[in-house]
């Protein structure tokens, strides 16, 4: 897929880059607007990572171009707290979702996903691995013909991991994935711990989990 | 005590001291203007008489009432009188006048005059003139004179003191004003009102103007807080962006051994807990700087089932039992996003702060027609000293459990952004209760 990211952060662009590549997609960085505009008239892009902080211009002025005309590019805005006034959510200013600054990659990962299967009107409604598949307009997993009665945090994780496979996937990325982060009391909580045991219990009663890895100390993979 | 009843308090003292000198000096003084005056009046009298009198005249008083050498007159009622007596011969007198005030009989009727009495001589005899003039009248204008100032007095001095009662708490009622207004129901001062109070005394007008000033200063140290806040958080949360990804693209590289992977991922827990720290603080200026909307409607029972259950999971760890002793449905205006945060930190720190299989009572009710809601935990409670900071950034009860003190900041400034306020009853060892008060009246059943 073709990514853009119109960030004036150089360093940070190019970790996101880092993480968009090494899953597959191809990014170009772009840090003004006026770049920006002249980048996606010369080349088709199927995503915009947006910053709305920019040098030459607010990012709502490109926000609202690239609505109106090229309305099947999606947009996600990435904003520092602060920036942008809470009255306002990021789906007011039309964009297709938005993350505040710091973000974990691999949620920009699920994020990324999530808008294109919007975009592409849900035709992707199922992910395999190992031999189970992911509903993902009904929140089931099923091996086979058989469902697997799963809680909606264990759905959440298997999901999560399953979204970025063949990375490990930190205990604090899960965490703020499920719980989000207003929380101060789970940094360095064990919850999930306890939600990915039940869910290998649970997948191990179909196949053997040798894919499923817990990388000690750090989190879980699980590897395609 | 107050200003105008200090002032009271004096004027009334003043005059009962004018009242008491008055009541002891009139008398002195009537007596002594009353006595000039009869003292005036008799030797007017006496030189009347005198200036009449001749040989002839004293033959014929005397002779009118010859035995006794003495004549006498008086008026009907006694109230003067008037004599001339023959004294002896032998006795030698010279020409003077003397007053004296003593008792006579005058047809048996005994009373007190003023007497004028005149040696002299006639015609080589000495004779002795008695001008009296009777007391008893006098005294009893005394008395009535007494009587009727004092009267007079003290309807003067309760009309002046209402009067200036009235007046004192007409020219103090901006003071009061000043107080109500522009510092007692000032709690932020972002909202402060600046609009001038009417007063006629300048003193309160310069009491307001400084007053006006300093609140300005005020708002304008607290604005630039405000937005060094806003930036520095901003600016913070750049370079932390950047690390974490860095961070997490690291540890996704074969070649970084266990421990490696060990220290990325505990710096990433350090970042993790400076963006919380950093957007915590963010959203206390946010609340304060009232920059989030109050308008939704909220269903309390549904905000806390929907926490229960997201906390479910360290709920169950603990073995807390929740017992919900709720009896109402209480709905009310305000930002649910907020009041989330509010609960969850509430709720939070009940669990955290719990023992093992320990008890969360969630309680309400109506005091005063205001709702409450409180939440009790079967904790450790709160040491009396660290009550008074309970609810200040950065302060933590017990640091063996894992926060960074801002929990409780965040509540407090969120009820203070809905106009709750929040109560804290603790016991050490036995647990602390929290209680919200919404100050709105009930808005639902």
């Amino acid at each position: 897929m073709n990514i853009i990211i119109v960030e004036d952060h150089d360093e940070l662009a190019r970790e996101i880059v880092t993480y968009l590549s090494s899953v597959g997609h191809f990014c170009k960085i772009k840090q003004s607007c006026r770049e920006t505009l002249e980048e996606i008239d010369r080349n088709p892009y199927d995503l915009m990572l947006l910053d709305l902080g920019l040098p030459d211009g607010d990012g709502l002025d490109l926000l609202k171009v690239v609505r109106k005309e090229y309305n099947k590019m999606g947009v996600i805005v990435i904003t520092a707290r602060g920036e942008l006034d809470d009255r306002i959510s990021g789906f007011q200013l039309g964009a297709d979702d938005y993350l505040t600054k710091p973000f974990a990659l691999t949620e920009l990962g699920a994020r990324i996903f999530a808008v294109v299967r919007r975009m592409h009107g849900f035709t992707l409604n199922e992910l395999s691995i190992h031999g189970f598949s992911i509903q993902l307009q009904d929140y089931k997993v099923k091996h086979g013909e058989n469902a697997i009665a799963l809680t909606k945090k264990e759905f959440d994780v298997f999901q999560y991991l399953v979204l970025n496979k063949n990375r490990v996937v930190t205990r604090l990325q899960l965490t703020e994935h499920l719980w989000g982060d207003i929380l101060e009391l789970n940094a360095d909580s064990n919850f999930i711990d306890v939600h990915v045991r039940n869910l290998r219990k649970k997948l191990e009663h179909y196949e053997k989990l040798d894919w499923f890895e817990t990388v000690r100390n750090v989190g879980y993979r699980i590897n395609e | 005590m107050k200003f105008k009843h200090q002032v009271a308090v004096f004027s009334i003292l003043t005059r009962i001291v004018l009242i008491v000198v008055l009541w002891f000096v009139l008398p002195v003084l009537v007596e002594k203007v009353v006595f000039r005056h009869i003292t005036t009046s008799l030797l007017e009298k006496k030189e009347k008489f005198i200036r009449n009198l001749d040989n002839e005249e004293i033959t014929n008083f005397l002779s009118d009432n010859s035995m006794d050498d003495t004549y006498a007159s008086f008026s009907k009622l006694h109230s003067e009188f008037l004599q001339l007596s023959r004294l002896p011969d032998n006795q030698l007198v010279k020409q003077h006048t003397v007053f004296v005030t003593e008792p006579r009989i005058i047809e048996k009727e005994e009373n007190e005059y003023r007497i004028l009495q005149y040696f002299f001589k006639y015609g080589g005899k000495s004779y002795l003139l008695e001008i009296g003039n009777n007391l008893a009248q006098v005294k009893d204008l005394y008395f009535v004179i007494r009587f009727f100032t004092v009267a007079v007095l003290i309807g003067l001095v309760v009309l002046t003191f209402l009067l200036e009662a009235f007046y004192i708490d007409y020219l103090l009622r901006p003071f009061y004003k000043i107080i109500d207004l522009k510092i007692r129901h000032i709690d932020n001062p972002e909202t402060y009102n600046k609009t001038v109070i009417q007063t006629h005394s300048d003193d309160f007008k310069e009491l307001d103007l400084a007053l006006n000033q300093m609140m300005e200063r005020m708002q304008d140290v607290i604005r630039k807080e405000k937005q060094f806040i806003a930036n520095v958080s901003h600016e913070l949360l750049t370079p932390i962006a950047i690390l974490k990804n860095r961070f997490e693209n690291l540890l996704q590289n074969d070649s970084i051994n266990d421990e490696g992977q060990e220290k990325i991922v505990s710096s990433l827990r350090t970042l993790d807990n400076l963006k919380k720290i950093i957007n915590n603080l963010l959203l206390i200026s946010k609340i304060e700087h009232h920059k989030f909307l109050s308008d939704e409607t909220i269903v309390l029972r549904e905000l806390l089932d929907e926490l229960l259950e997201e906390l479910d999971d360290r709920i169950k760890d603990r073995e807390i039992t929740v017992v919900s002793e709720l009896q109402h449905d209480y709905r009310f205006m305000g930002n649910r996003t907020l009041m989330h945060i509010l609960l969850f930190n509430l709720l939070g720190n009940a669990i955290k702060y719990n023992r093992k299989a320990g008890r969360i009572v969630l309680a309400d009710g109506f005091k005063n027609g205001m709702y409450w809601l409180s939440v009790t935990d079967t904790g450790q409670g709160i040491p009396a000293d660290q009550m008074e900071t309970l609810f200040d950034r950065f302060t933590r009860i017990n640091l063996q459990v894992e926060g960074q003190g801002l929990g409780l900041a965040i509540a407090n400034s969120i009820s203070r952004f809905h106009n709750c306020s929040i109560e804290v009853h603790s016991v050490v060892d036995e647990g602390s209760t929290f209680t919200i008060r919404f100050q709105s009246p009930e808005k639902a059943n």
